[in-house]
């Protein structure tokens, strides 16, 4: 085909927004924009698409070697411009730069300016090939930087990044209300509109002394004042509502998160104050302790598959094997006792020892070999053996266990020496060990050095006496 | 139970209905774009019922395993029990203002009263332990396990008279005929003890007025009726027609069931009905609870402080501290839901001598079954409840006399106590005015009450769905949010 297309009004068109992109570059400072050019600026998002796409093409299909229509490179070029020009009306409107606004905005200009300029070698017909392919490539390298930053400029700086590098700090042992707990919220919920490079409504919410600055609709917190505060209203519009924050499309705050923020404006959003120094009955105390517990679901992640099926052949009438939550790997093992019992019920289960998180054997009369098993299951954290004949000798198997957390020994017949053993364990939260062959000395020595243990040595002397020692059934 | 009329599940030999075809259908290709169109979530229809319907699959972790709940049935007295209000003595034989009454409906008993006389509680209110829990001499037992326990004082219904009211404690609807809380665990999570049934019920009567109680409360209404609730019963028959008759051998026995269940099964081909795969699973279940239930129910083994600790009443088959200590048992066997009813709580008239009876038949053994379950560990996976199924009124029914009162039903305010199970230790949550009739602080719905109770259970009350007869139905219908603050 024949290139009819060859307009010399296209040219100037050209040249003309050239030196206008210059202009504007040059003398941005002093430039005030009329509203109805501030409102072509708001295109820019629209037709950015354009020079993308046709640039892309045009490259690709390398003028200098081949020839192809006119009228699409002249579309390409002045599409270039057109992005440009918009682009730097719709930054005006912003009120301050970022570093990721300021590289877009001149990667962007050099990008058309570049185009143009390569529009007009081409079209007065010298054509120095290395120069044309070198002008190409360096085009290709700015549309995609223009692009992405223009992108993060949108989407936020971590658009792009992987999932698994979302932000999720561990909360320290005893954390700072404002940097561990209240700041992370806002990190993941509005810093990416409400960032240096983005600024949306005017407001910075990086760091506290932004926050109380506030934005355009004035205050944003109010220390001492949740319900006066823009944050929090914004907060507990409906979805809807067109001043909902985070905006429609955002996932919104969980309702805990909500409260959190308000407990902490109302307590005067402190930056120094830590957990240990709020009230026990101050609600965002347990708000705060709730998000310390890591998710369980989470620490069985790596244990391994077991299928359903799996799980139907092993139970049987007097064994009950139950998934802990939803699809996890990680089971619970309840074993009752049928008319005959016999240890191989238990040890059938070997190929499936590592998901074992709950054991549960109360009443069983077990020995050696069910101990054997339960040391067998290197994930078991909860272990009832409680009224069985069990002694020190068999529950010392249990010693290369390591993620004990809870165990129930009541009624059996282990002595001091198991004590030793329960020192061993790091991980012991809850011991319920009454009605042994332990001595109450021991036991008591044990207690003391163990203040992190709940250790339940039965029902309290006193209440027991209460209702054991007085006659329970008065007499009309 | 009537003839049930289920959904069909999606069975091989399931032939295609009418509707099946339909469903079906709506996944053409013309109906796919339009439908798209007009019923945004046409295609997320199942989601929520394929993850609600795993048998066994907890939506998250839970802090409960199992739930005994103490049903005191007929309506204890707030004001008697755990909501202390000064205000009714100084008060007292004035007039109940009508700003506070605003309109509230009355049930025929004292509708026609034309004075509401306010009536101070004749028994006194101490604080216990250190959570400082205003409770009242009538519970001395219940007094020492104050910072064991949450007492919710700003429980409210709408329900007015005990049939609905209790209906709708136990099934989330004051008109008969949805499933029962234990129901809906059952078939959330299945049974944990193949060997009893995942919902164990326990009735016994105290002297005060009672009213009646009735198998609809432990009905599964329209789930499988193998989640229904199994009334057990005092005596040498716990369950009703489970024995043998004499001259039947067990191995006998077992060759009936084997050739009954074959012809089941020729008749579940035929028809594709579910109820018949229920019954075929009942008869076994049966079979296995002819050695398990006396097993469970066999309290000699028992040790004498044990028995003590209950109370001696719990000796005597039918009482509430038998039934308490049958509770831990089963509990300790793997009964999901486990309800107690204990009756006698309606007090129009007597009110004091009656509660005072009342208050002696559970006071020691629901505290006794908090204790120990502690010391077993299990207070830690096992969620207790007491309460009834509305409050009573803050007037005199009838005429005014501080010696001899009762109280009518009241809705808008009553008071129930939690433990164990994830819920906070020493909680008081909740208040009412100072005339203990209106909630004014964090009020607890029955809907609320529910979605928590599943909650600590694992399960999400806005996923636990059943679709029956074209809709979808849940323990907290349309409403319920998890009460956070108890939770531990």
């Amino acid at each position: 085909m024949a290139n009819t297309f060859k307009s010399k009004w296209a040219d100037y068109v050209i040249f003309g927004l050239s030196i206008f992109l210059i202009f504007c570059l040059l003398f941005e400072s002093y430039i005030e924009l009329p509203p109805l050019v501030a409102w072509i600026g708001r295109w820019h998002p629209l037709i950015l698409h354009f020079p993308i796409v046709l640039l892309i093409i045009v490259i690709f299909l390398d003028p200098s070697r081949s020839r192809i229509s006119q009228l699409l490179l002249t579309i390409a070029v002045l599409s270039a411009l057109l992005t440009a020009i918009s682009g730097f009306f719709l930054g005006k409107e912003t009120g301050s730069q970022g570093d990721l606004l300021f590289w877009h905005k001149w990667l962007g200009a050099t990008l058309a300016i570049l185009a143009a300029i390569w529009y007009g070698l081409l079209a007065m017909g010298r054509r120095p090939k290395f120069l044309i392919r070198g002008m190409q490539i360096l085009m290709g390298g700015l549309i995609v930087f223009t692009g992405h930053y223009g992108g993060m400029v949108t989407h936020g700086e971590d658009f792009l990044a992987l999932p698994s590098a979302r932000k999720s700090q561990e909360i320290p042992e005893n954390p700072l209300i404002y940097t561990h707990i209240v700041q992370p919220i806002l990190e993941n919920n509005c810093v990416q509109c409400h960032n240096p490079n983005k600024q949306k409504g005017g407001l910075l919410m990086t760091d506290l002394s932004a926050l109380l600055k506030g934005g355009e609709s004035g205050n944003t917190i109010i220390p001492g004042q949740p319900e006066q505060s823009e944050m929090i209203r914004r907060l507990h519009l409906p979805s809807g509502d067109e001043e909902h924050m985070p905006p429609e499309g955002e996932r919104p705050l969980e309702a805990d998160e909500i409260r959190i923020l308000e407990r902490w404006i109302a307590l005067g959003a402190p930056d120094t104050m830590r957990l240990e120094h709020l009230e026990p009955s101050e609600p965002l105390s347990q708000l705060i302790r709730d998000l310390m517990i890591p998710d369980p679901l989470k620490k069985w992640e790596t244990l391994p598959a077991v299928a359903d099926s799996t799980l139907i052949n092993l139970s049987s009438d007097y064994l009950s094997l139950i998934r802990m939550a939803g699809t996890t790997n990680a089971l619970k093992v309840n074993a009752y006792k049928p008319p005959e019992y016999h240890a191989q019920m238990l040890l059938d289960l070997m190929p499936i020892r590592e998901n074992i998180v709950e054991l549960d054997l109360s009443g069983l009369p077990i020995g050696q070999d069910e101990l054997s098993f339960a040391a067998n299951c290197p994930n078991l954290e909860w272990l009832e053996i409680d009224q069985t004949p069990i002694s020190d000798e068999e529950i010392d198997t249990l010693r290369i266990l390591q993620k004990i957390r809870l165990l129930k020994v009541f009624e059996t017949g282990i002595g001091d020496k198991s004590v030793g053993l329960f020192r061993e364990w790091k991980t012991l939260k809850n011991l319920y060990i009454w009605d042994t062959e332990i001595s109450p000395s021991v036991l008591e020595e044990f207690k003391t050095e163990n203040p992190g243990i709940l250790i339940n040595t039965g029902i309290d002397s006193e209440i027991r006496s209460y209702f054991v020692d007085s006659d329970s059934i008065p007499t009309e | 139970m009537g003839h049930h009329h289920h959904e069909p599940k999606e069975k091989p030999s399931l032939k295609v209905n009418r509707r099946h075809f339909f469903s079906q259908l709506s996944i053409g290709i013309g109906s796919l774009a339009l439908g798209s169109l007009l019923i945004p979530d046409l295609f997320k229809g199942p989601s929520n019922e394929a993850k609600a319907l795993g048998l066994g699959v907890r939506h998250f972790a839970p802090k409960a395993k199992r739930i005994i709940y103490l049903f005191q049935a007929g309506a204890p007295s707030q004001l008697e029990t755990f909501d202390h209000k000064p205000t009714l003595r100084k008060r007292m034989g004035e007039d109940l203002p009508e700003s506070i009454r605003n309109g509230q409906r009355l049930t025929g008993m004292t509708a026609n009263q034309d004075k509401f006389p306010l009536m101070p509680p004749k028994i006194g209110f101490q604080q216990h332990g250190q959570s400082g829990t205003w409770i009242s001499d009538f519970f001395p037992y219940t007094a020492k396990i104050a910072d064991e326990i949450t007492v919710i004082r700003s429980m409210h219904t709408e329900a007015i008279n005990h049939d609905p009211a209790i209906t709708f404690f136990q099934t989330g609807s004051q008109i008969s005929g949805r499933p029962c809380m234990g129901s809906w665990l059952s078939y959330g999570l299945g049974s944990e003890n193949k060997n009893l049934p995942s919902f164990v019920v326990l009735t016994s009567r105290g002297k005060g007025n009672s009213q009646g109680l009735y198998a609809k409360l432990w009905s599964s209404g329209f789930l499988d009726s193998k989640h229904q609730g199994v009334l057990l019963r005092s005596g040498k028959d716990p369950v009703l027609y489970l024995n043998d008759p004499e001259g039947l051998s067990r191995s006998d026995k077992r060759h009936l069931l084997d050739h009954v269940s074959s012809l089941n099964k020729l008749h579940h081909v035929e028809t594709g009905d579910d109820e018949i795969e229920s019954r075929i699973a009942q008869y076994e279940m049966a079979y296995r609870m002819q050695m398990s239930v006396p097993d469970v129910m066999d309290i000699s083994k028992e040790p004498e402080h044990i028995i003590k600790l209950y109370g001696e009443d719990c000796q005597v088959p039918g009482t509430y501290a038998a039934n308490a200590l049958q509770a831990r048992r089963l509990a300790e066997n793997g009964v999901r839901f486990i309800q107690l009813y204990h009756q006698g709580w309606d007090q129009h008239g007597n009110l004091h001598e009656e509660m005072s009876g009342q208050a002696k038949d559970v006071d020691q053994a629901s505290a006794a079954l908090v204790l120990d379950l502690k010391q077993r560990g299990m207070l830690e996976d096992t969620l207790v409840i007491w309460g009834g199924e509305f409050g009573r009124g803050n007037y005199c029914q009838g005429k005014f006399n501080p010696d001899n009162y009762g109280r009518d039903h009241h809705p808008r305010a009553f008071s129930i106590w939690m433990a164990g199970g994830g819920i906070k230790p020493g909680l008081n949550y909740g208040q009412t005015d100072e005339f203990g009739y209106n909630v004014v602080e964090n009020p607890v719905h029955i809907n609320d009450f529910h979605a928590t109770l599943l909650h600590t259970m694992g399960l999400d009350h806005e996923q636990l769905i059943y679709k029956y007869q074209g809709r979808r139905f849940r323990l907290t219908d349309v409403a319920g949010h998890v009460v956070k603050d108890i939770l531990a």
